[in-house]
Protein backbone atom coordinates (compact mmCIF):
# COMPACT_ATOMS: atom_id res chain seq x y z
CA UNK A 1 0.00 0.00 0.00
CA UNK A 2 1.69 3.61 -1.10
CA UNK A 3 1.57 6.90 0.45
CA UNK A 4 -1.51 7.89 -1.31
CA UNK A 5 -3.08 4.62 -0.49
CA UNK A 6 -2.90 4.92 3.46
CA UNK A 7 -4.29 8.28 3.14
CA UNK A 8 -7.74 7.33 1.60
CA UNK A 9 -7.52 4.38 4.42
CA UNK A 10 -7.35 6.89 7.06
CA UNK A 11 -10.07 9.29 5.18
CA UNK A 12 -12.44 6.84 5.19
CA UNK A 13 -11.59 5.72 8.91
CA UNK A 14 -12.08 9.39 10.03
CA UNK A 15 -15.01 9.78 7.91
CA UNK A 16 -16.28 6.63 9.62
CA UNK A 17 -15.50 7.84 13.13
CA UNK A 18 -17.31 10.84 12.63
CA UNK A 19 -20.54 9.41 11.59
CA UNK A 20 -20.15 6.82 14.54
CA UNK A 21 -19.79 9.98 16.73
CA UNK A 22 -22.67 12.11 14.79
CA UNK A 23 -25.38 8.61 15.47
CA UNK A 24 -24.35 8.07 19.13
CA UNK A 25 -25.26 11.87 19.93
CA UNK A 26 -27.99 12.20 17.93
CA UNK A 27 -30.03 9.01 18.88
CA UNK A 28 -28.73 8.69 22.29
CA UNK A 29 -29.08 5.81 24.33
CA UNK A 30 -32.09 3.05 23.76
CA UNK A 31 -33.44 1.36 26.42
CA UNK A 32 -34.01 -2.12 26.24
CA UNK A 33 -37.51 -3.48 27.18
CA UNK A 34 -38.26 -4.44 30.08
CA UNK A 35 -36.50 -1.37 31.55
CA UNK A 36 -34.75 -2.16 35.28
CA UNK A 37 -34.53 0.42 38.15
CA UNK A 38 -33.77 -0.09 41.40
CA UNK A 39 -36.29 -0.61 44.36
CA UNK A 40 -37.12 3.22 46.10
CA UNK A 41 -34.69 4.86 43.11
CA UNK A 42 -35.72 8.35 43.13
CA UNK A 43 -35.26 10.95 40.28
CA UNK A 44 -34.78 8.31 37.23
CA UNK A 45 -35.48 10.54 34.25
CA UNK A 46 -36.95 9.12 31.37
CA UNK A 47 -36.95 10.88 28.04
CA UNK A 48 -38.44 11.00 24.12
CA UNK A 49 -36.83 12.72 20.69
CA UNK A 50 -37.74 16.43 21.62
CA UNK A 51 -40.20 17.89 18.94
CA UNK A 52 -40.19 21.30 19.65
CA UNK A 53 -43.91 21.76 18.88
CA UNK A 54 -45.13 19.00 20.29
CA UNK A 55 -46.24 18.21 24.09
CA UNK A 56 -46.16 15.34 25.60
CA UNK A 57 -48.76 13.31 28.48
CA UNK A 58 -47.08 10.77 30.56
CA UNK A 59 -48.40 7.74 33.32
CA UNK A 60 -46.27 6.16 35.55
CA UNK A 61 -48.30 3.04 36.79
CA UNK A 62 -47.08 0.51 39.37
CA UNK A 63 -44.14 0.26 41.44
CA UNK A 64 -45.47 2.93 43.74
CA UNK A 65 -43.94 4.94 40.76
CA UNK A 66 -44.79 8.84 40.79
CA UNK A 67 -43.99 11.64 38.22
CA UNK A 68 -42.35 14.52 40.23
CA UNK A 69 -41.30 16.46 37.53
CA UNK A 70 -41.39 17.70 33.44
CA UNK A 71 -44.76 16.27 32.37
CA UNK A 72 -45.65 18.05 29.09
CA UNK A 73 -42.41 17.89 28.11
CA UNK A 74 -40.78 15.13 26.62
CA UNK A 75 -38.19 14.27 29.71
CA UNK A 76 -39.82 13.19 33.11
CA UNK A 77 -38.58 12.34 36.24
CA UNK A 78 -39.90 9.43 38.20
CA UNK A 79 -39.21 8.15 42.00
CA UNK A 80 -39.85 4.71 41.99
CA UNK A 81 -41.21 2.69 45.14
CA UNK A 82 -40.03 -0.18 46.88
CA UNK A 83 -42.00 -3.39 45.80
CA UNK A 84 -40.19 -5.35 43.80
CA UNK A 85 -41.84 -6.71 40.39
CA UNK A 86 -41.90 -6.91 36.58
CA UNK A 87 -44.50 -3.78 35.83
CA UNK A 88 -46.27 -4.05 31.84
CA UNK A 89 -47.00 -0.53 30.69
CA UNK A 90 -45.40 1.17 33.58
CA UNK A 91 -44.69 4.07 31.91
CA UNK A 92 -45.96 5.69 28.83
CA UNK A 93 -46.22 9.02 26.74
CA UNK A 94 -48.64 10.06 24.16
CA UNK A 95 -47.15 12.70 22.16
CA UNK A 96 -49.69 15.75 21.10
CA UNK A 97 -48.86 17.81 18.15
CA UNK A 98 -49.35 21.49 17.39
CA UNK A 99 -52.77 20.84 16.12
CA UNK A 100 -53.32 18.32 19.52
CA UNK A 101 -53.59 15.72 17.47
CA UNK A 102 -52.69 12.92 19.30
CA UNK A 103 -49.70 10.07 18.60
CA UNK A 104 -49.39 6.58 19.02
CA UNK A 105 -48.94 5.83 22.34
CA UNK A 106 -45.08 4.62 23.40
CA UNK A 107 -45.22 2.10 26.46
CA UNK A 108 -42.35 1.10 28.54
CA UNK A 109 -42.07 -2.49 30.75
CA UNK A 110 -40.77 -1.84 33.88
CA UNK A 111 -39.03 -4.33 36.32
CA UNK A 112 -38.47 -2.81 40.08
CA UNK A 113 -35.61 -4.95 41.59
CA UNK A 114 -35.42 -4.83 45.04
CA UNK A 115 -31.66 -7.21 46.43
CA UNK A 116 -32.36 -8.82 49.51
CA UNK A 117 -28.64 -10.03 51.26
CA UNK A 118 -29.21 -13.12 53.33
CA UNK A 119 -27.28 -12.26 57.01
CA UNK A 120 -24.79 -14.74 58.12
CA UNK A 121 -22.88 -15.28 61.11
CA UNK A 122 -21.56 -13.90 63.59
CA UNK A 123 -18.34 -15.87 62.66
CA UNK A 124 -14.87 -17.04 64.65
CA UNK A 125 -11.93 -16.53 62.91
CA UNK A 126 -11.62 -20.60 62.82
CA UNK A 127 -15.00 -20.72 61.03
CA UNK A 128 -15.24 -22.63 57.55
CA UNK A 129 -15.89 -20.20 54.24
CA UNK A 130 -19.80 -19.67 54.25
CA UNK A 131 -21.50 -19.01 50.54
CA UNK A 132 -22.99 -15.29 50.82
CA UNK A 133 -26.66 -15.25 49.13
CA UNK A 134 -28.45 -12.84 47.60
CA UNK A 135 -32.37 -12.59 46.24
CA UNK A 136 -33.04 -12.66 43.58
CA UNK A 137 -29.76 -14.82 42.36
CA UNK A 138 -27.45 -13.74 40.53
CA UNK A 139 -26.03 -11.10 41.62
CA UNK A 140 -21.74 -10.02 42.79
CA UNK A 141 -21.12 -10.28 45.91
CA UNK A 142 -17.98 -8.03 47.17
CA UNK A 143 -16.16 -6.83 49.76
CA UNK A 144 -13.12 -6.98 52.68
CA UNK A 145 -13.21 -11.11 52.78
CA UNK A 146 -15.10 -12.69 49.76
CA UNK A 147 -13.67 -14.51 47.21
CA UNK A 148 -16.02 -16.63 44.75
CA UNK A 149 -19.38 -15.48 46.37
CA UNK A 150 -18.41 -16.64 49.55
CA UNK A 151 -17.30 -15.00 52.77
CA UNK A 152 -14.32 -16.17 54.65
CA UNK A 153 -13.91 -15.89 58.30
CA UNK A 154 -10.53 -16.13 58.37
CA UNK A 155 -9.95 -12.89 56.83
CA UNK A 156 -9.95 -11.78 61.02
CA UNK A 157 -11.56 -10.30 63.81
CA UNK A 158 -13.76 -7.62 62.65
CA UNK A 159 -17.33 -6.24 61.08
CA UNK A 160 -17.32 -6.14 57.95
CA UNK A 161 -19.96 -4.33 55.19
CA UNK A 162 -20.70 -6.46 52.08
CA UNK A 163 -22.14 -5.48 49.49
CA UNK A 164 -24.58 -7.58 46.61
CA UNK A 165 -24.82 -6.41 43.23
CA UNK A 166 -27.00 -6.55 39.75
CA UNK A 167 -28.57 -4.58 37.17
CA UNK A 168 -27.14 -1.43 38.88
CA UNK A 169 -28.63 -2.11 41.91
CA UNK A 170 -26.65 -2.62 45.69
CA UNK A 171 -27.70 -3.54 48.69
CA UNK A 172 -25.56 -4.43 52.14
CA UNK A 173 -24.87 -6.27 55.29
CA UNK A 174 -23.10 -6.04 58.37
CA UNK A 175 -20.62 -9.74 59.05
CA UNK A 176 -19.10 -9.96 62.35
CA UNK A 177 -15.89 -12.18 63.28
CA UNK A 178 -15.91 -12.33 66.95
CA UNK A 179 -12.75 -13.40 68.69
CA UNK A 180 -12.71 -16.44 69.69
CA UNK A 181 -12.20 -17.23 73.61
CA UNK A 182 -8.43 -16.74 75.30
CA UNK A 183 -7.68 -20.03 76.84
CA UNK A 184 -4.85 -19.72 79.55
CA UNK A 185 -2.16 -22.71 79.50
CA UNK A 186 -3.36 -25.50 81.30
CA UNK A 187 -2.03 -25.74 85.19
CA UNK A 188 -1.62 -28.53 87.30
CA UNK A 189 -2.22 -28.19 90.62
CA UNK B 1 -64.14 -3.27 -33.22
CA UNK B 2 -64.32 0.46 -34.02
CA UNK B 3 -68.07 0.92 -34.51
CA UNK B 4 -68.21 -0.02 -30.80
CA UNK B 5 -65.48 2.44 -29.92
CA UNK B 6 -67.37 4.83 -31.52
CA UNK B 7 -70.45 4.25 -29.44
CA UNK B 8 -68.49 3.86 -26.57
CA UNK B 9 -67.18 7.45 -27.06
CA UNK B 10 -70.31 9.09 -27.92
CA UNK B 11 -71.94 7.88 -25.14
CA UNK B 12 -68.43 9.38 -22.78
CA UNK B 13 -68.90 12.81 -24.68
CA UNK B 14 -72.68 13.07 -24.00
CA UNK B 15 -72.43 12.25 -20.05
CA UNK B 16 -69.58 14.65 -19.47
CA UNK B 17 -71.33 17.69 -21.80
CA UNK B 18 -72.76 20.66 -19.92
CA UNK B 19 -75.66 21.62 -20.95
CA UNK B 20 -74.56 25.67 -20.53
CA UNK B 21 -71.44 25.74 -19.44
CA UNK B 22 -68.47 26.15 -21.57
CA UNK B 23 -64.79 25.89 -21.10
CA UNK B 24 -64.70 25.96 -17.08
CA UNK B 25 -60.94 25.82 -16.08
CA UNK B 26 -59.65 26.18 -12.28
CA UNK B 27 -56.40 26.34 -10.65
CA UNK B 28 -55.13 26.24 -7.05
CA UNK B 29 -52.38 28.23 -5.41
CA UNK B 30 -50.58 25.80 -4.09
CA UNK B 31 -50.86 22.78 -5.41
CA UNK B 32 -52.29 19.95 -3.12
CA UNK B 33 -51.98 17.80 -1.16
CA UNK B 34 -52.94 20.07 1.80
CA UNK B 35 -52.08 19.81 5.54
CA UNK B 36 -53.90 21.50 8.43
CA UNK B 37 -53.48 25.38 8.22
CA UNK B 38 -52.53 25.29 4.68
CA UNK B 39 -54.15 28.15 3.04
CA UNK B 40 -55.27 27.85 -0.90
CA UNK B 41 -55.92 29.99 -3.21
CA UNK B 42 -58.55 29.20 -5.48
CA UNK B 43 -58.82 31.00 -9.60
CA UNK B 44 -62.19 29.61 -11.33
CA UNK B 45 -63.09 30.30 -14.56
CA UNK B 46 -66.50 30.02 -16.56
CA UNK B 47 -65.32 30.87 -20.59
CA UNK B 48 -68.96 31.15 -21.54
CA UNK B 49 -72.26 31.13 -20.74
CA UNK B 50 -75.16 29.60 -23.31
CA UNK B 51 -78.40 29.65 -21.44
CA UNK B 52 -80.95 27.45 -23.18
CA UNK B 53 -84.71 29.23 -23.22
CA UNK B 54 -83.11 32.74 -22.26
CA UNK B 55 -81.95 31.78 -19.15
CA UNK B 56 -79.33 34.19 -17.60
CA UNK B 57 -76.50 33.04 -15.07
CA UNK B 58 -77.66 33.89 -11.92
CA UNK B 59 -75.19 32.07 -9.08
CA UNK B 60 -71.99 30.38 -8.83
CA UNK B 61 -72.06 28.35 -5.95
CA UNK B 62 -68.75 27.24 -4.05
CA UNK B 63 -69.13 23.43 -2.63
CA UNK B 64 -66.64 22.37 0.57
CA UNK B 65 -65.85 19.62 1.80
CA UNK B 66 -65.91 19.33 5.76
CA UNK B 67 -62.40 19.75 6.11
CA UNK B 68 -62.11 23.84 4.64
CA UNK B 69 -62.64 26.87 6.61
CA UNK B 70 -62.20 30.24 6.09
CA UNK B 71 -63.75 30.86 3.04
CA UNK B 72 -62.52 34.42 2.03
CA UNK B 73 -63.58 35.77 -1.28
CA UNK B 74 -60.95 37.55 -3.10
CA UNK B 75 -61.91 38.69 -6.49
CA UNK B 76 -65.61 38.73 -7.51
CA UNK B 77 -66.71 37.45 -11.16
CA UNK B 78 -66.76 40.15 -14.15
CA UNK B 79 -69.85 41.18 -16.19
CA UNK B 80 -68.87 41.65 -19.76
CA UNK B 81 -71.68 43.53 -21.77
CA UNK B 82 -74.24 42.32 -18.99
CA UNK B 83 -77.37 43.50 -17.30
CA UNK B 84 -76.75 46.64 -14.83
CA UNK B 85 -76.18 45.26 -11.29
CA UNK B 86 -73.75 43.66 -9.48
CA UNK B 87 -71.94 40.25 -8.08
CA UNK B 88 -72.92 40.21 -3.66
CA UNK B 89 -70.71 37.75 -2.02
CA UNK B 90 -73.17 35.66 -0.16
CA UNK B 91 -72.86 32.99 2.67
CA UNK B 92 -76.35 32.06 2.10
CA UNK B 93 -79.45 33.02 0.80
CA UNK B 94 -82.75 31.53 0.37
CA UNK B 95 -84.76 33.20 -3.07
CA UNK B 96 -88.35 33.52 -3.38
CA UNK B 97 -89.28 30.51 -4.77
CA UNK B 98 -87.27 28.50 -1.97
CA UNK B 99 -84.26 27.70 -3.52
CA UNK B 100 -81.43 27.57 -1.00
CA UNK B 101 -77.79 29.20 -2.30
CA UNK B 102 -74.55 29.39 -1.13
CA UNK B 103 -71.98 29.95 -0.36
CA UNK B 104 -70.49 32.06 -3.81
CA UNK B 105 -71.39 35.05 -5.52
CA UNK B 106 -74.86 35.81 -7.02
CA UNK B 107 -76.00 38.40 -9.25
CA UNK B 108 -78.22 41.19 -7.87
CA UNK B 109 -79.86 42.93 -11.21
CA UNK B 110 -80.37 46.15 -10.11
CA UNK B 111 -83.24 46.26 -13.12
CA UNK B 112 -85.50 43.44 -12.38
CA UNK B 113 -85.19 41.54 -9.21
CA UNK B 114 -84.80 37.81 -9.45
CA UNK B 115 -83.23 37.47 -13.38
CA UNK B 116 -79.64 37.43 -13.02
CA UNK B 117 -77.27 39.35 -15.90
CA UNK B 118 -77.41 38.85 -19.71
CA UNK B 119 -73.83 38.02 -19.92
CA UNK B 120 -72.12 35.17 -21.78
CA UNK B 121 -68.89 35.90 -19.74
CA UNK B 122 -66.09 35.05 -19.88
CA UNK B 123 -66.06 35.12 -15.83
CA UNK B 124 -63.33 34.82 -13.67
CA UNK B 125 -63.36 34.84 -9.84
CA UNK B 126 -60.69 34.15 -6.71
CA UNK B 127 -61.33 32.86 -3.37
CA UNK B 128 -59.40 31.43 -0.46
CA UNK B 129 -60.28 28.67 1.51
CA UNK B 130 -57.60 27.23 4.67
CA UNK B 131 -57.35 23.84 5.92
CA UNK B 132 -59.28 23.16 9.31
CA UNK B 133 -57.64 22.05 12.36
CA UNK B 134 -57.87 18.36 12.12
CA UNK B 135 -56.46 15.00 13.62
CA UNK B 136 -58.36 13.00 10.51
CA UNK B 137 -58.06 13.13 7.03
CA UNK B 138 -61.35 15.12 6.12
CA UNK B 139 -62.51 15.47 2.95
CA UNK B 140 -61.40 18.70 1.03
CA UNK B 141 -63.44 18.62 -2.11
CA UNK B 142 -64.09 21.78 -3.88
CA UNK B 143 -66.70 22.36 -6.81
CA UNK B 144 -68.36 25.55 -8.27
CA UNK B 145 -72.23 25.37 -9.42
CA UNK B 146 -73.51 27.28 -11.39
CA UNK B 147 -77.41 28.40 -11.80
CA UNK B 148 -79.21 30.06 -14.43
CA UNK B 149 -82.13 32.50 -13.26
CA UNK B 150 -84.59 29.46 -13.98
CA UNK B 151 -83.70 27.32 -11.59
CA UNK B 152 -83.42 30.43 -8.81
CA UNK B 153 -86.86 30.86 -9.53
CA UNK B 154 -86.35 34.60 -11.59
CA UNK B 155 -87.47 33.63 -14.94
CA UNK B 156 -90.20 30.93 -16.18
CA UNK B 157 -89.35 30.06 -19.70
CA UNK B 158 -89.02 26.55 -20.32
CA UNK B 159 -86.58 24.33 -18.75
CA UNK B 160 -83.60 25.42 -16.82
CA UNK B 161 -79.67 24.59 -17.59
CA UNK B 162 -78.82 21.77 -15.74
CA UNK B 163 -75.51 21.33 -15.31
CA UNK B 164 -73.48 19.23 -13.24
CA UNK B 165 -71.07 21.13 -10.31
CA UNK B 166 -67.52 21.46 -11.68
CA UNK B 167 -64.98 19.50 -9.81
CA UNK B 168 -62.09 21.96 -8.70
CA UNK B 169 -60.18 19.55 -6.20
CA UNK B 170 -60.76 16.01 -4.81
CA UNK B 171 -58.87 14.86 -1.53
CA UNK B 172 -57.92 14.99 1.43
CA UNK B 173 -56.43 16.63 4.73
CA UNK B 174 -52.98 15.15 4.86
CA UNK B 175 -52.28 14.77 8.92
CA UNK B 176 -49.26 15.48 10.07
CA UNK B 177 -47.52 12.07 10.83
CA UNK B 178 -46.22 11.92 15.00
CA UNK B 179 -43.32 9.37 15.30
CA UNK B 180 -42.52 9.20 19.17
CA UNK B 181 -38.96 7.19 19.48
CA UNK B 182 -39.56 4.71 22.20
CA UNK B 183 -38.43 5.88 25.63
CA UNK B 184 -35.20 5.57 26.81
CA UNK B 185 -33.74 6.01 30.49
CA UNK B 186 -31.07 7.80 31.68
Amino acid sequence: MNYRENKQVLLALFITMIMMTTTIFTFGQTTINPDTVCANAVGEQYFVTNTPTSTYQWTAAGGGSIITSGQGTNSITIDWGGVSGLYPNAVEVIESNAAGCPGTPILLDVFVLDLVGNAIGPFCPGDPTTPLVGNPAGGTWSGTGVVANAFQPSTGVGNYVLTYSMAGCTTTINVIVNNGPVTGPIQHF
Amino acid sequence: MKQLLTIILLVFTITAHSQCLNNQTSNLNPIGPYQPGDVVTVTYTLGNFAGINVNWIHAFQINLGVGWTNLTPITAPGNPFGSTGNWLWDLQNTYPGGFNFGPGWRFVNAGTAGWGTSSNGPFTMIFQVTVGPTCTPDNLNISMEVFDDCTTGGWANGNCCIDPAYNIYNGVVLPNIISTSNINHY
